[in-house]
């Protein structure tokens, strides 16, 4: 390693504290594909090659290394074969944060907790030498940080999330056509959204599953959006799109809320375990290090 | 519990009022959502279409409704009746005027007046005492200052409330005046209706009473000439609010008239309704009774009663040195008997129901029905202070029953007493008052303040009818008297003679010198006294036009500090006044309302 991967970035404070970093890096992020690297890493690439871990024999051929052959084999069988290894290359990981006004809502707001999540994952990625993508999305092109690699950049991943802040509407196909349209590498892809999107989630996802992603989605909702604490007559103003719906906030709208909201999310889980696409929801609420450490491990994204 | 300005609980009318505008959907309030995705999907509810919303638990309204009731409750002055320690005697003072029965106070403002002098006799201490004053027409007392509770407990349970305006003011004074000195307390249960109550040192005054929902009839008289007769009905609304009122006229049982009266509030409206006069109608007095048909605070006014026949003009007795004038009238005028006598001897006056003194001086006058021309008795408030002379008449009352017909103009007055009355009232002024009629102390009499022979009076046509129309009214106790007032009739040789009641309720009365005197009227109605050779009815009348009044008064301020801020020693009854922390109530509710409303960022207000 070179002395500047060997320094300790110093994280922004508004995400995590260095003890927690510690604990991320006893982490490490889980490709349930093997994928195709740029460089070598620390994990299985497709491609076969100069890596130590055995993979398979196959009979050899004018112009493979002498190096490979496996004489053990050779004088039992006296047919000449090569031992073939895994390529041990890196993973591209692209975080995909949704910065769209909805996102404000909540306490810790939905982008302040899709931020720390992001951070601690990219963070995972960084130390084991994955390239990190990290892109905040909205209607409008987003800032954006690509193809980071190794430790030292630790630092401007945390202070990207760090100064995002909400704007604009959400619209999750054509945020995700354009990401993807610019990556270079498939991998890995988490998307941190809320999925209040008037245009529909279900073209951006499969849009995703199309272009070979390994897709996880962190669906993150504010306590108000799952149990609104609303009363009496009001003209609820969308802040994004400025359209108003008006209610009469009685326990018997309230309880067809709750309809409507259980029979939304029940149709994104649906959606995504039919597409193979990993799925967690959570409250804006719930403390990052509780879904970092416990949580994403148990839902098969980290280990 | 009492409270000293009752009328303001009208203003918890607000309260409806603030609801009534947290229904109506004015506005609905903005609020901003991250996406309105989700209310789209859920199902509309039929309240939000609604152009009223219901009521929710809101913490601005109930604050509100909070702050406005406890600004009128505070307003109307509530207090705690508390027991206090160390006075020695508690002068209990109940008011038992007409509006006292009136019903918006349940079962009936005496009733309650009563219910809570009960309670604080019951709370007498030992070695305490207490008195009960009934503040009448003439206030008297019922029970002395004693600390025999069962004395105080029977006079308090046998006070009945009359059909007459009490005299609250005399009570309290004659409550003082009973009073040891210094340490008392006079407490008044009255609801102030009949206006101001005096400030007085020691009195406290429990107002009770909230409505002043009543109309009634003022008056039902019957005018009478020999040519004809007509009914005056006088119909008063004494609320505040607008009615609509039936009225019936009966005349012996018989409906004779039939009118819906719009009345706006605080009017009154008089009906006049003619009367057929039938030369062969059975002999016997006619009953003419009015009747109004609407629901309110107080019944008793409803309804009235009037006789058609005119009043028997009564026996006169003449005393004095002889008048050709009167006594030539006296000899006109169908009067039953006429005497005359120029010595004054007191005890021949008993048998006669009217006494012309003409010019003599009779000394203390006995209860009776006088005329007195040219002199004044000792016993009446009036006095003679000189002579005035060639008075001249500026005005007198047309309206009065004596002077009804009666034309003064070009009468010549030579010399006149000048009197000085404190009370009754003066008929007819000039330089001074000429003529002055009086009821009171059992006595009804005209003072007229110069002699026949020193004016052209006698020489008038008023004359006559002057004089028929004074005997009428001094005779008229088997007409008209108002409730409250002593009647006395001349028993005419009858030893015994029985009353019957307005209720059917029957007494046996006495003649004492030569008088059956009765005892106080209650109740307005028909009296009928009847002996053997006696039959005479008379009609008792709710005293004063505003005896219906209801609307309760306000207490005046104490005289000197009490109630939280008063020693304990200053009577057996504490008032602790509500009404301070009521109103800081209000303001800290209204307050806190402002704060949150504030803070909600332009929320419900």
């Amino acid at each position: 390693m070179t002395p500047a991967l060997d320094r300790e970035p110093t994280p922004p404070r508004t995400l995590f504290d260095p003890a927690f970093l510690q604990k991320l890096e006893q982490l490490s992020l889980i490709s349930r594909r093997r994928v195709r690297g740029w460089q070598r890493g620390e994990r299985r690439s497709t491609v076969q090659g100069r890596g130590i871990e055995f993979d398979d024999y196959r009979a050899y051929q004018p112009g493979d290394d002498y190096r490979y052959i496996d004489w053990n084999i050779v004088s039992r069988l006296d047919r000449l074969f090569v031992k073939l290894f895994s390529e041990e290359e890196d993973l591209d990981v692209h975080l995909l944060v949704d910065a769209s006004l909805s996102m404000a809502e909540g306490t810790p707001t939905k982008l302040a907790l899709a931020a720390r999540l992001a951070a601690a994952i990219g963070y995972i990625g960084l130390v084991n030498l994955d390239r990190v993508s990290v892109a905040a999305f909205t209607s409008a092109p987003g800032p954006r940080l690509g193809r980071l690699r190794g430790r030292g950049r630790a630092f401007d991943l945390l202070e990207f999330l760090a100064q995002l802040a909400p704007s604009g509407e959400t619209n999750l196909a054509l945020s995700i056509r354009r990401h993807l349209a610019s990556a270079r590498g498939r991998g890995l892809l988490v998307l941190f959204s809320d999925l209040l999107d008037p245009h529909g989630y279900e073209e951006g996802l499969l849009l995703a599953r199309r272009y070979r992603y390994q897709t996880f989605l962190v669906h993150i909702l504010a306590d108000d959006e799952l149990a609104p604490r609303l009363a009496g007559d009001l003209r609820l103003v969308d802040v994004e799109t400025h359209a108003a719906v008006e209610i009469t906030a009685d326990a018997e709208a309230l309880r067809a809320y709750a309809g409507a909201r259980d029979a939304y999310l029940r149709g994104v889980e649906r959606f995504c375990f039919r597409h193979g696409i990993d799925y967690l929801r959570t409250a804006s609420s719930v403390p990052a290090e509780d879904l970092v450490l416990r949580y994403l491990r148990q839902g098969g994204l980290l280990r | 519990m009492t409270l000293g300005a009752p009328a303001a609980l009208w203003g918890l009318c607000a309260v409806p009022l603030l609801v009534a505008l947290y229904l109506l959907r004015v506005r609905r309030r903005e609020h901003p959502v991250s996406s309105i995705l989700l209310w789209q999907r859920s199902a509309p509810t039929p309240a939000a279409s609604r152009p009223t919303r219901r009521i929710e638990r809101s913490v601005l309204l109930a604050l509100q409704v909070l702050a406005a009731g406890a600004l009128v409750v505070g307003l109307a002055r509530p207090a705690i009746v508390g027991r206090g320690a160390g006075a020695q005697a508690l002068l209990l003072v109940l008011d038992p005027s007409l509006s006292m029965r009136a019903r918006d106070v349940v079962p009936t403002r005496f009733d309650r007046a009563r219910a809570e002098a009960l309670q604080a006799v019951g709370s007498l201490r030992p070695g305490q005492r207490a008195a009960v004053i009934l503040a009448a027409p003439h206030p008297v007392v019922l029970a002395p200052l004693s600390g025999d509770r069962g004395r105080l407990r029977a006079a308090l349970a046998a006070a009945r409330p009359w059909d007459a305006p009490g005299d609250v003011a005399g009570a309290a004074v004659l409550a003082a005046q009973l009073a040891p000195a210094g340490d008392a307390r006079i407490v008044v249960w009255t609801d102030g209706s009949h206006g101001p109550l005096p400030a007085l040192p020691r009195v406290v005054y429990r107002i009770v009473g909230t409505s002043d929902d009543n109309v009634g009839i003022t008056a039902l008289r019957v005018v009478r000439d020999p040519q004809r007769a007509e009914a005056l009905v006088r119909v008063e609304n004494f609320a505040g609010s607008a009615r609509r009122v039936p009225l019936e006229v009966r005349r012996a049982g018989t409906p004779i008239y039939r009118v819906t009266l719009a009345l706006g509030g605080g009017e009154s409206r008089a009906v006049a309704i003619p009367l057929a006069l039938e030369p062969g109608a059975p002999a016997g007095p006619e009953l003419l009774e009015a009747r109004i048909a609407v629901p309110d605070a107080l019944p008793e006014d409803n309804e009235a009663v009037a006789l058609l026949d005119p009043a028997p003009l009564p026996s006169v007795l003449l005393v004095g040195p002889g008048n050709p004038y009167i006594e030539r009238v006296l000899r006109l005028l169908p009067v039953a008997r006429a005497a005359r006598t120029q010595t004054v001897d007191v005890s021949t006056w008993r048998t006669f129901g009217v006494v012309i003194l003409d010019r003599v001086d009779p000394g203390p006058l006995p209860p009776g029905n006088y005329l007195l021309i040219g002199t004044v008795p000792p016993n009446l408030p009036v006095g003679a202070s000189g002579i005035l002379a060639r008075p001249t008449i500026a005005t007198w009352d047309r309206t009065d029953p004596v002077l009804q017909f009666v034309d003064l103009d070009d009468v010549r007055i030579d010399r006149a007493l000048a009197l000085g009355p404190s009370g009754g009232r003066v008929l007819v002024e000039g330089q001074g008052p000429l003529l002055w009629e009086y009821t009171g102390r059992g006595i009804r009499a005209l003072v007229l303040a110069f002699a026949l022979q020193d004016s052209d009076l006698p020489l008038h046509v008023a004359f006559p009818v002057l004089m028929a129309n004074s005997l009428a009214w001094l005779g008229g106790a088997a007409g008209e008297v108002p409730v409250g007032e002593a009647v006395q009739v001349p028993a005419g040789g009858e030893p015994e003679a029985a009353l019957l009641f307005p209720g059917g309720r029957r007494l046996r009365l006495r003649a004492t010198d030569g008088m059956f005197v009765l005892p106080p009227l209650e109740r307005a109605g028909v009296y009928r006294l009847t002996a053997p050779s006696l039959d005479r009815r008379f009609v008792a009348t709710i005293g004063g036009s505003h005896a219906g009044a209801i609307r309760p008064g306000a207490a005046p301020l104490p005289h000197a500090p009490s109630g939280a801020a008063a020693a304990p020693s200053e009577g057996l009854l504490t008032e602790v006044p509500l009404w301070p922390w009521l109103l800081l109530g209000a303001v800290a509710a209204a307050v806190g309302e402002w704060a949150l409303a504030t803070r909600r960022h332009g929320g419900e207000a």
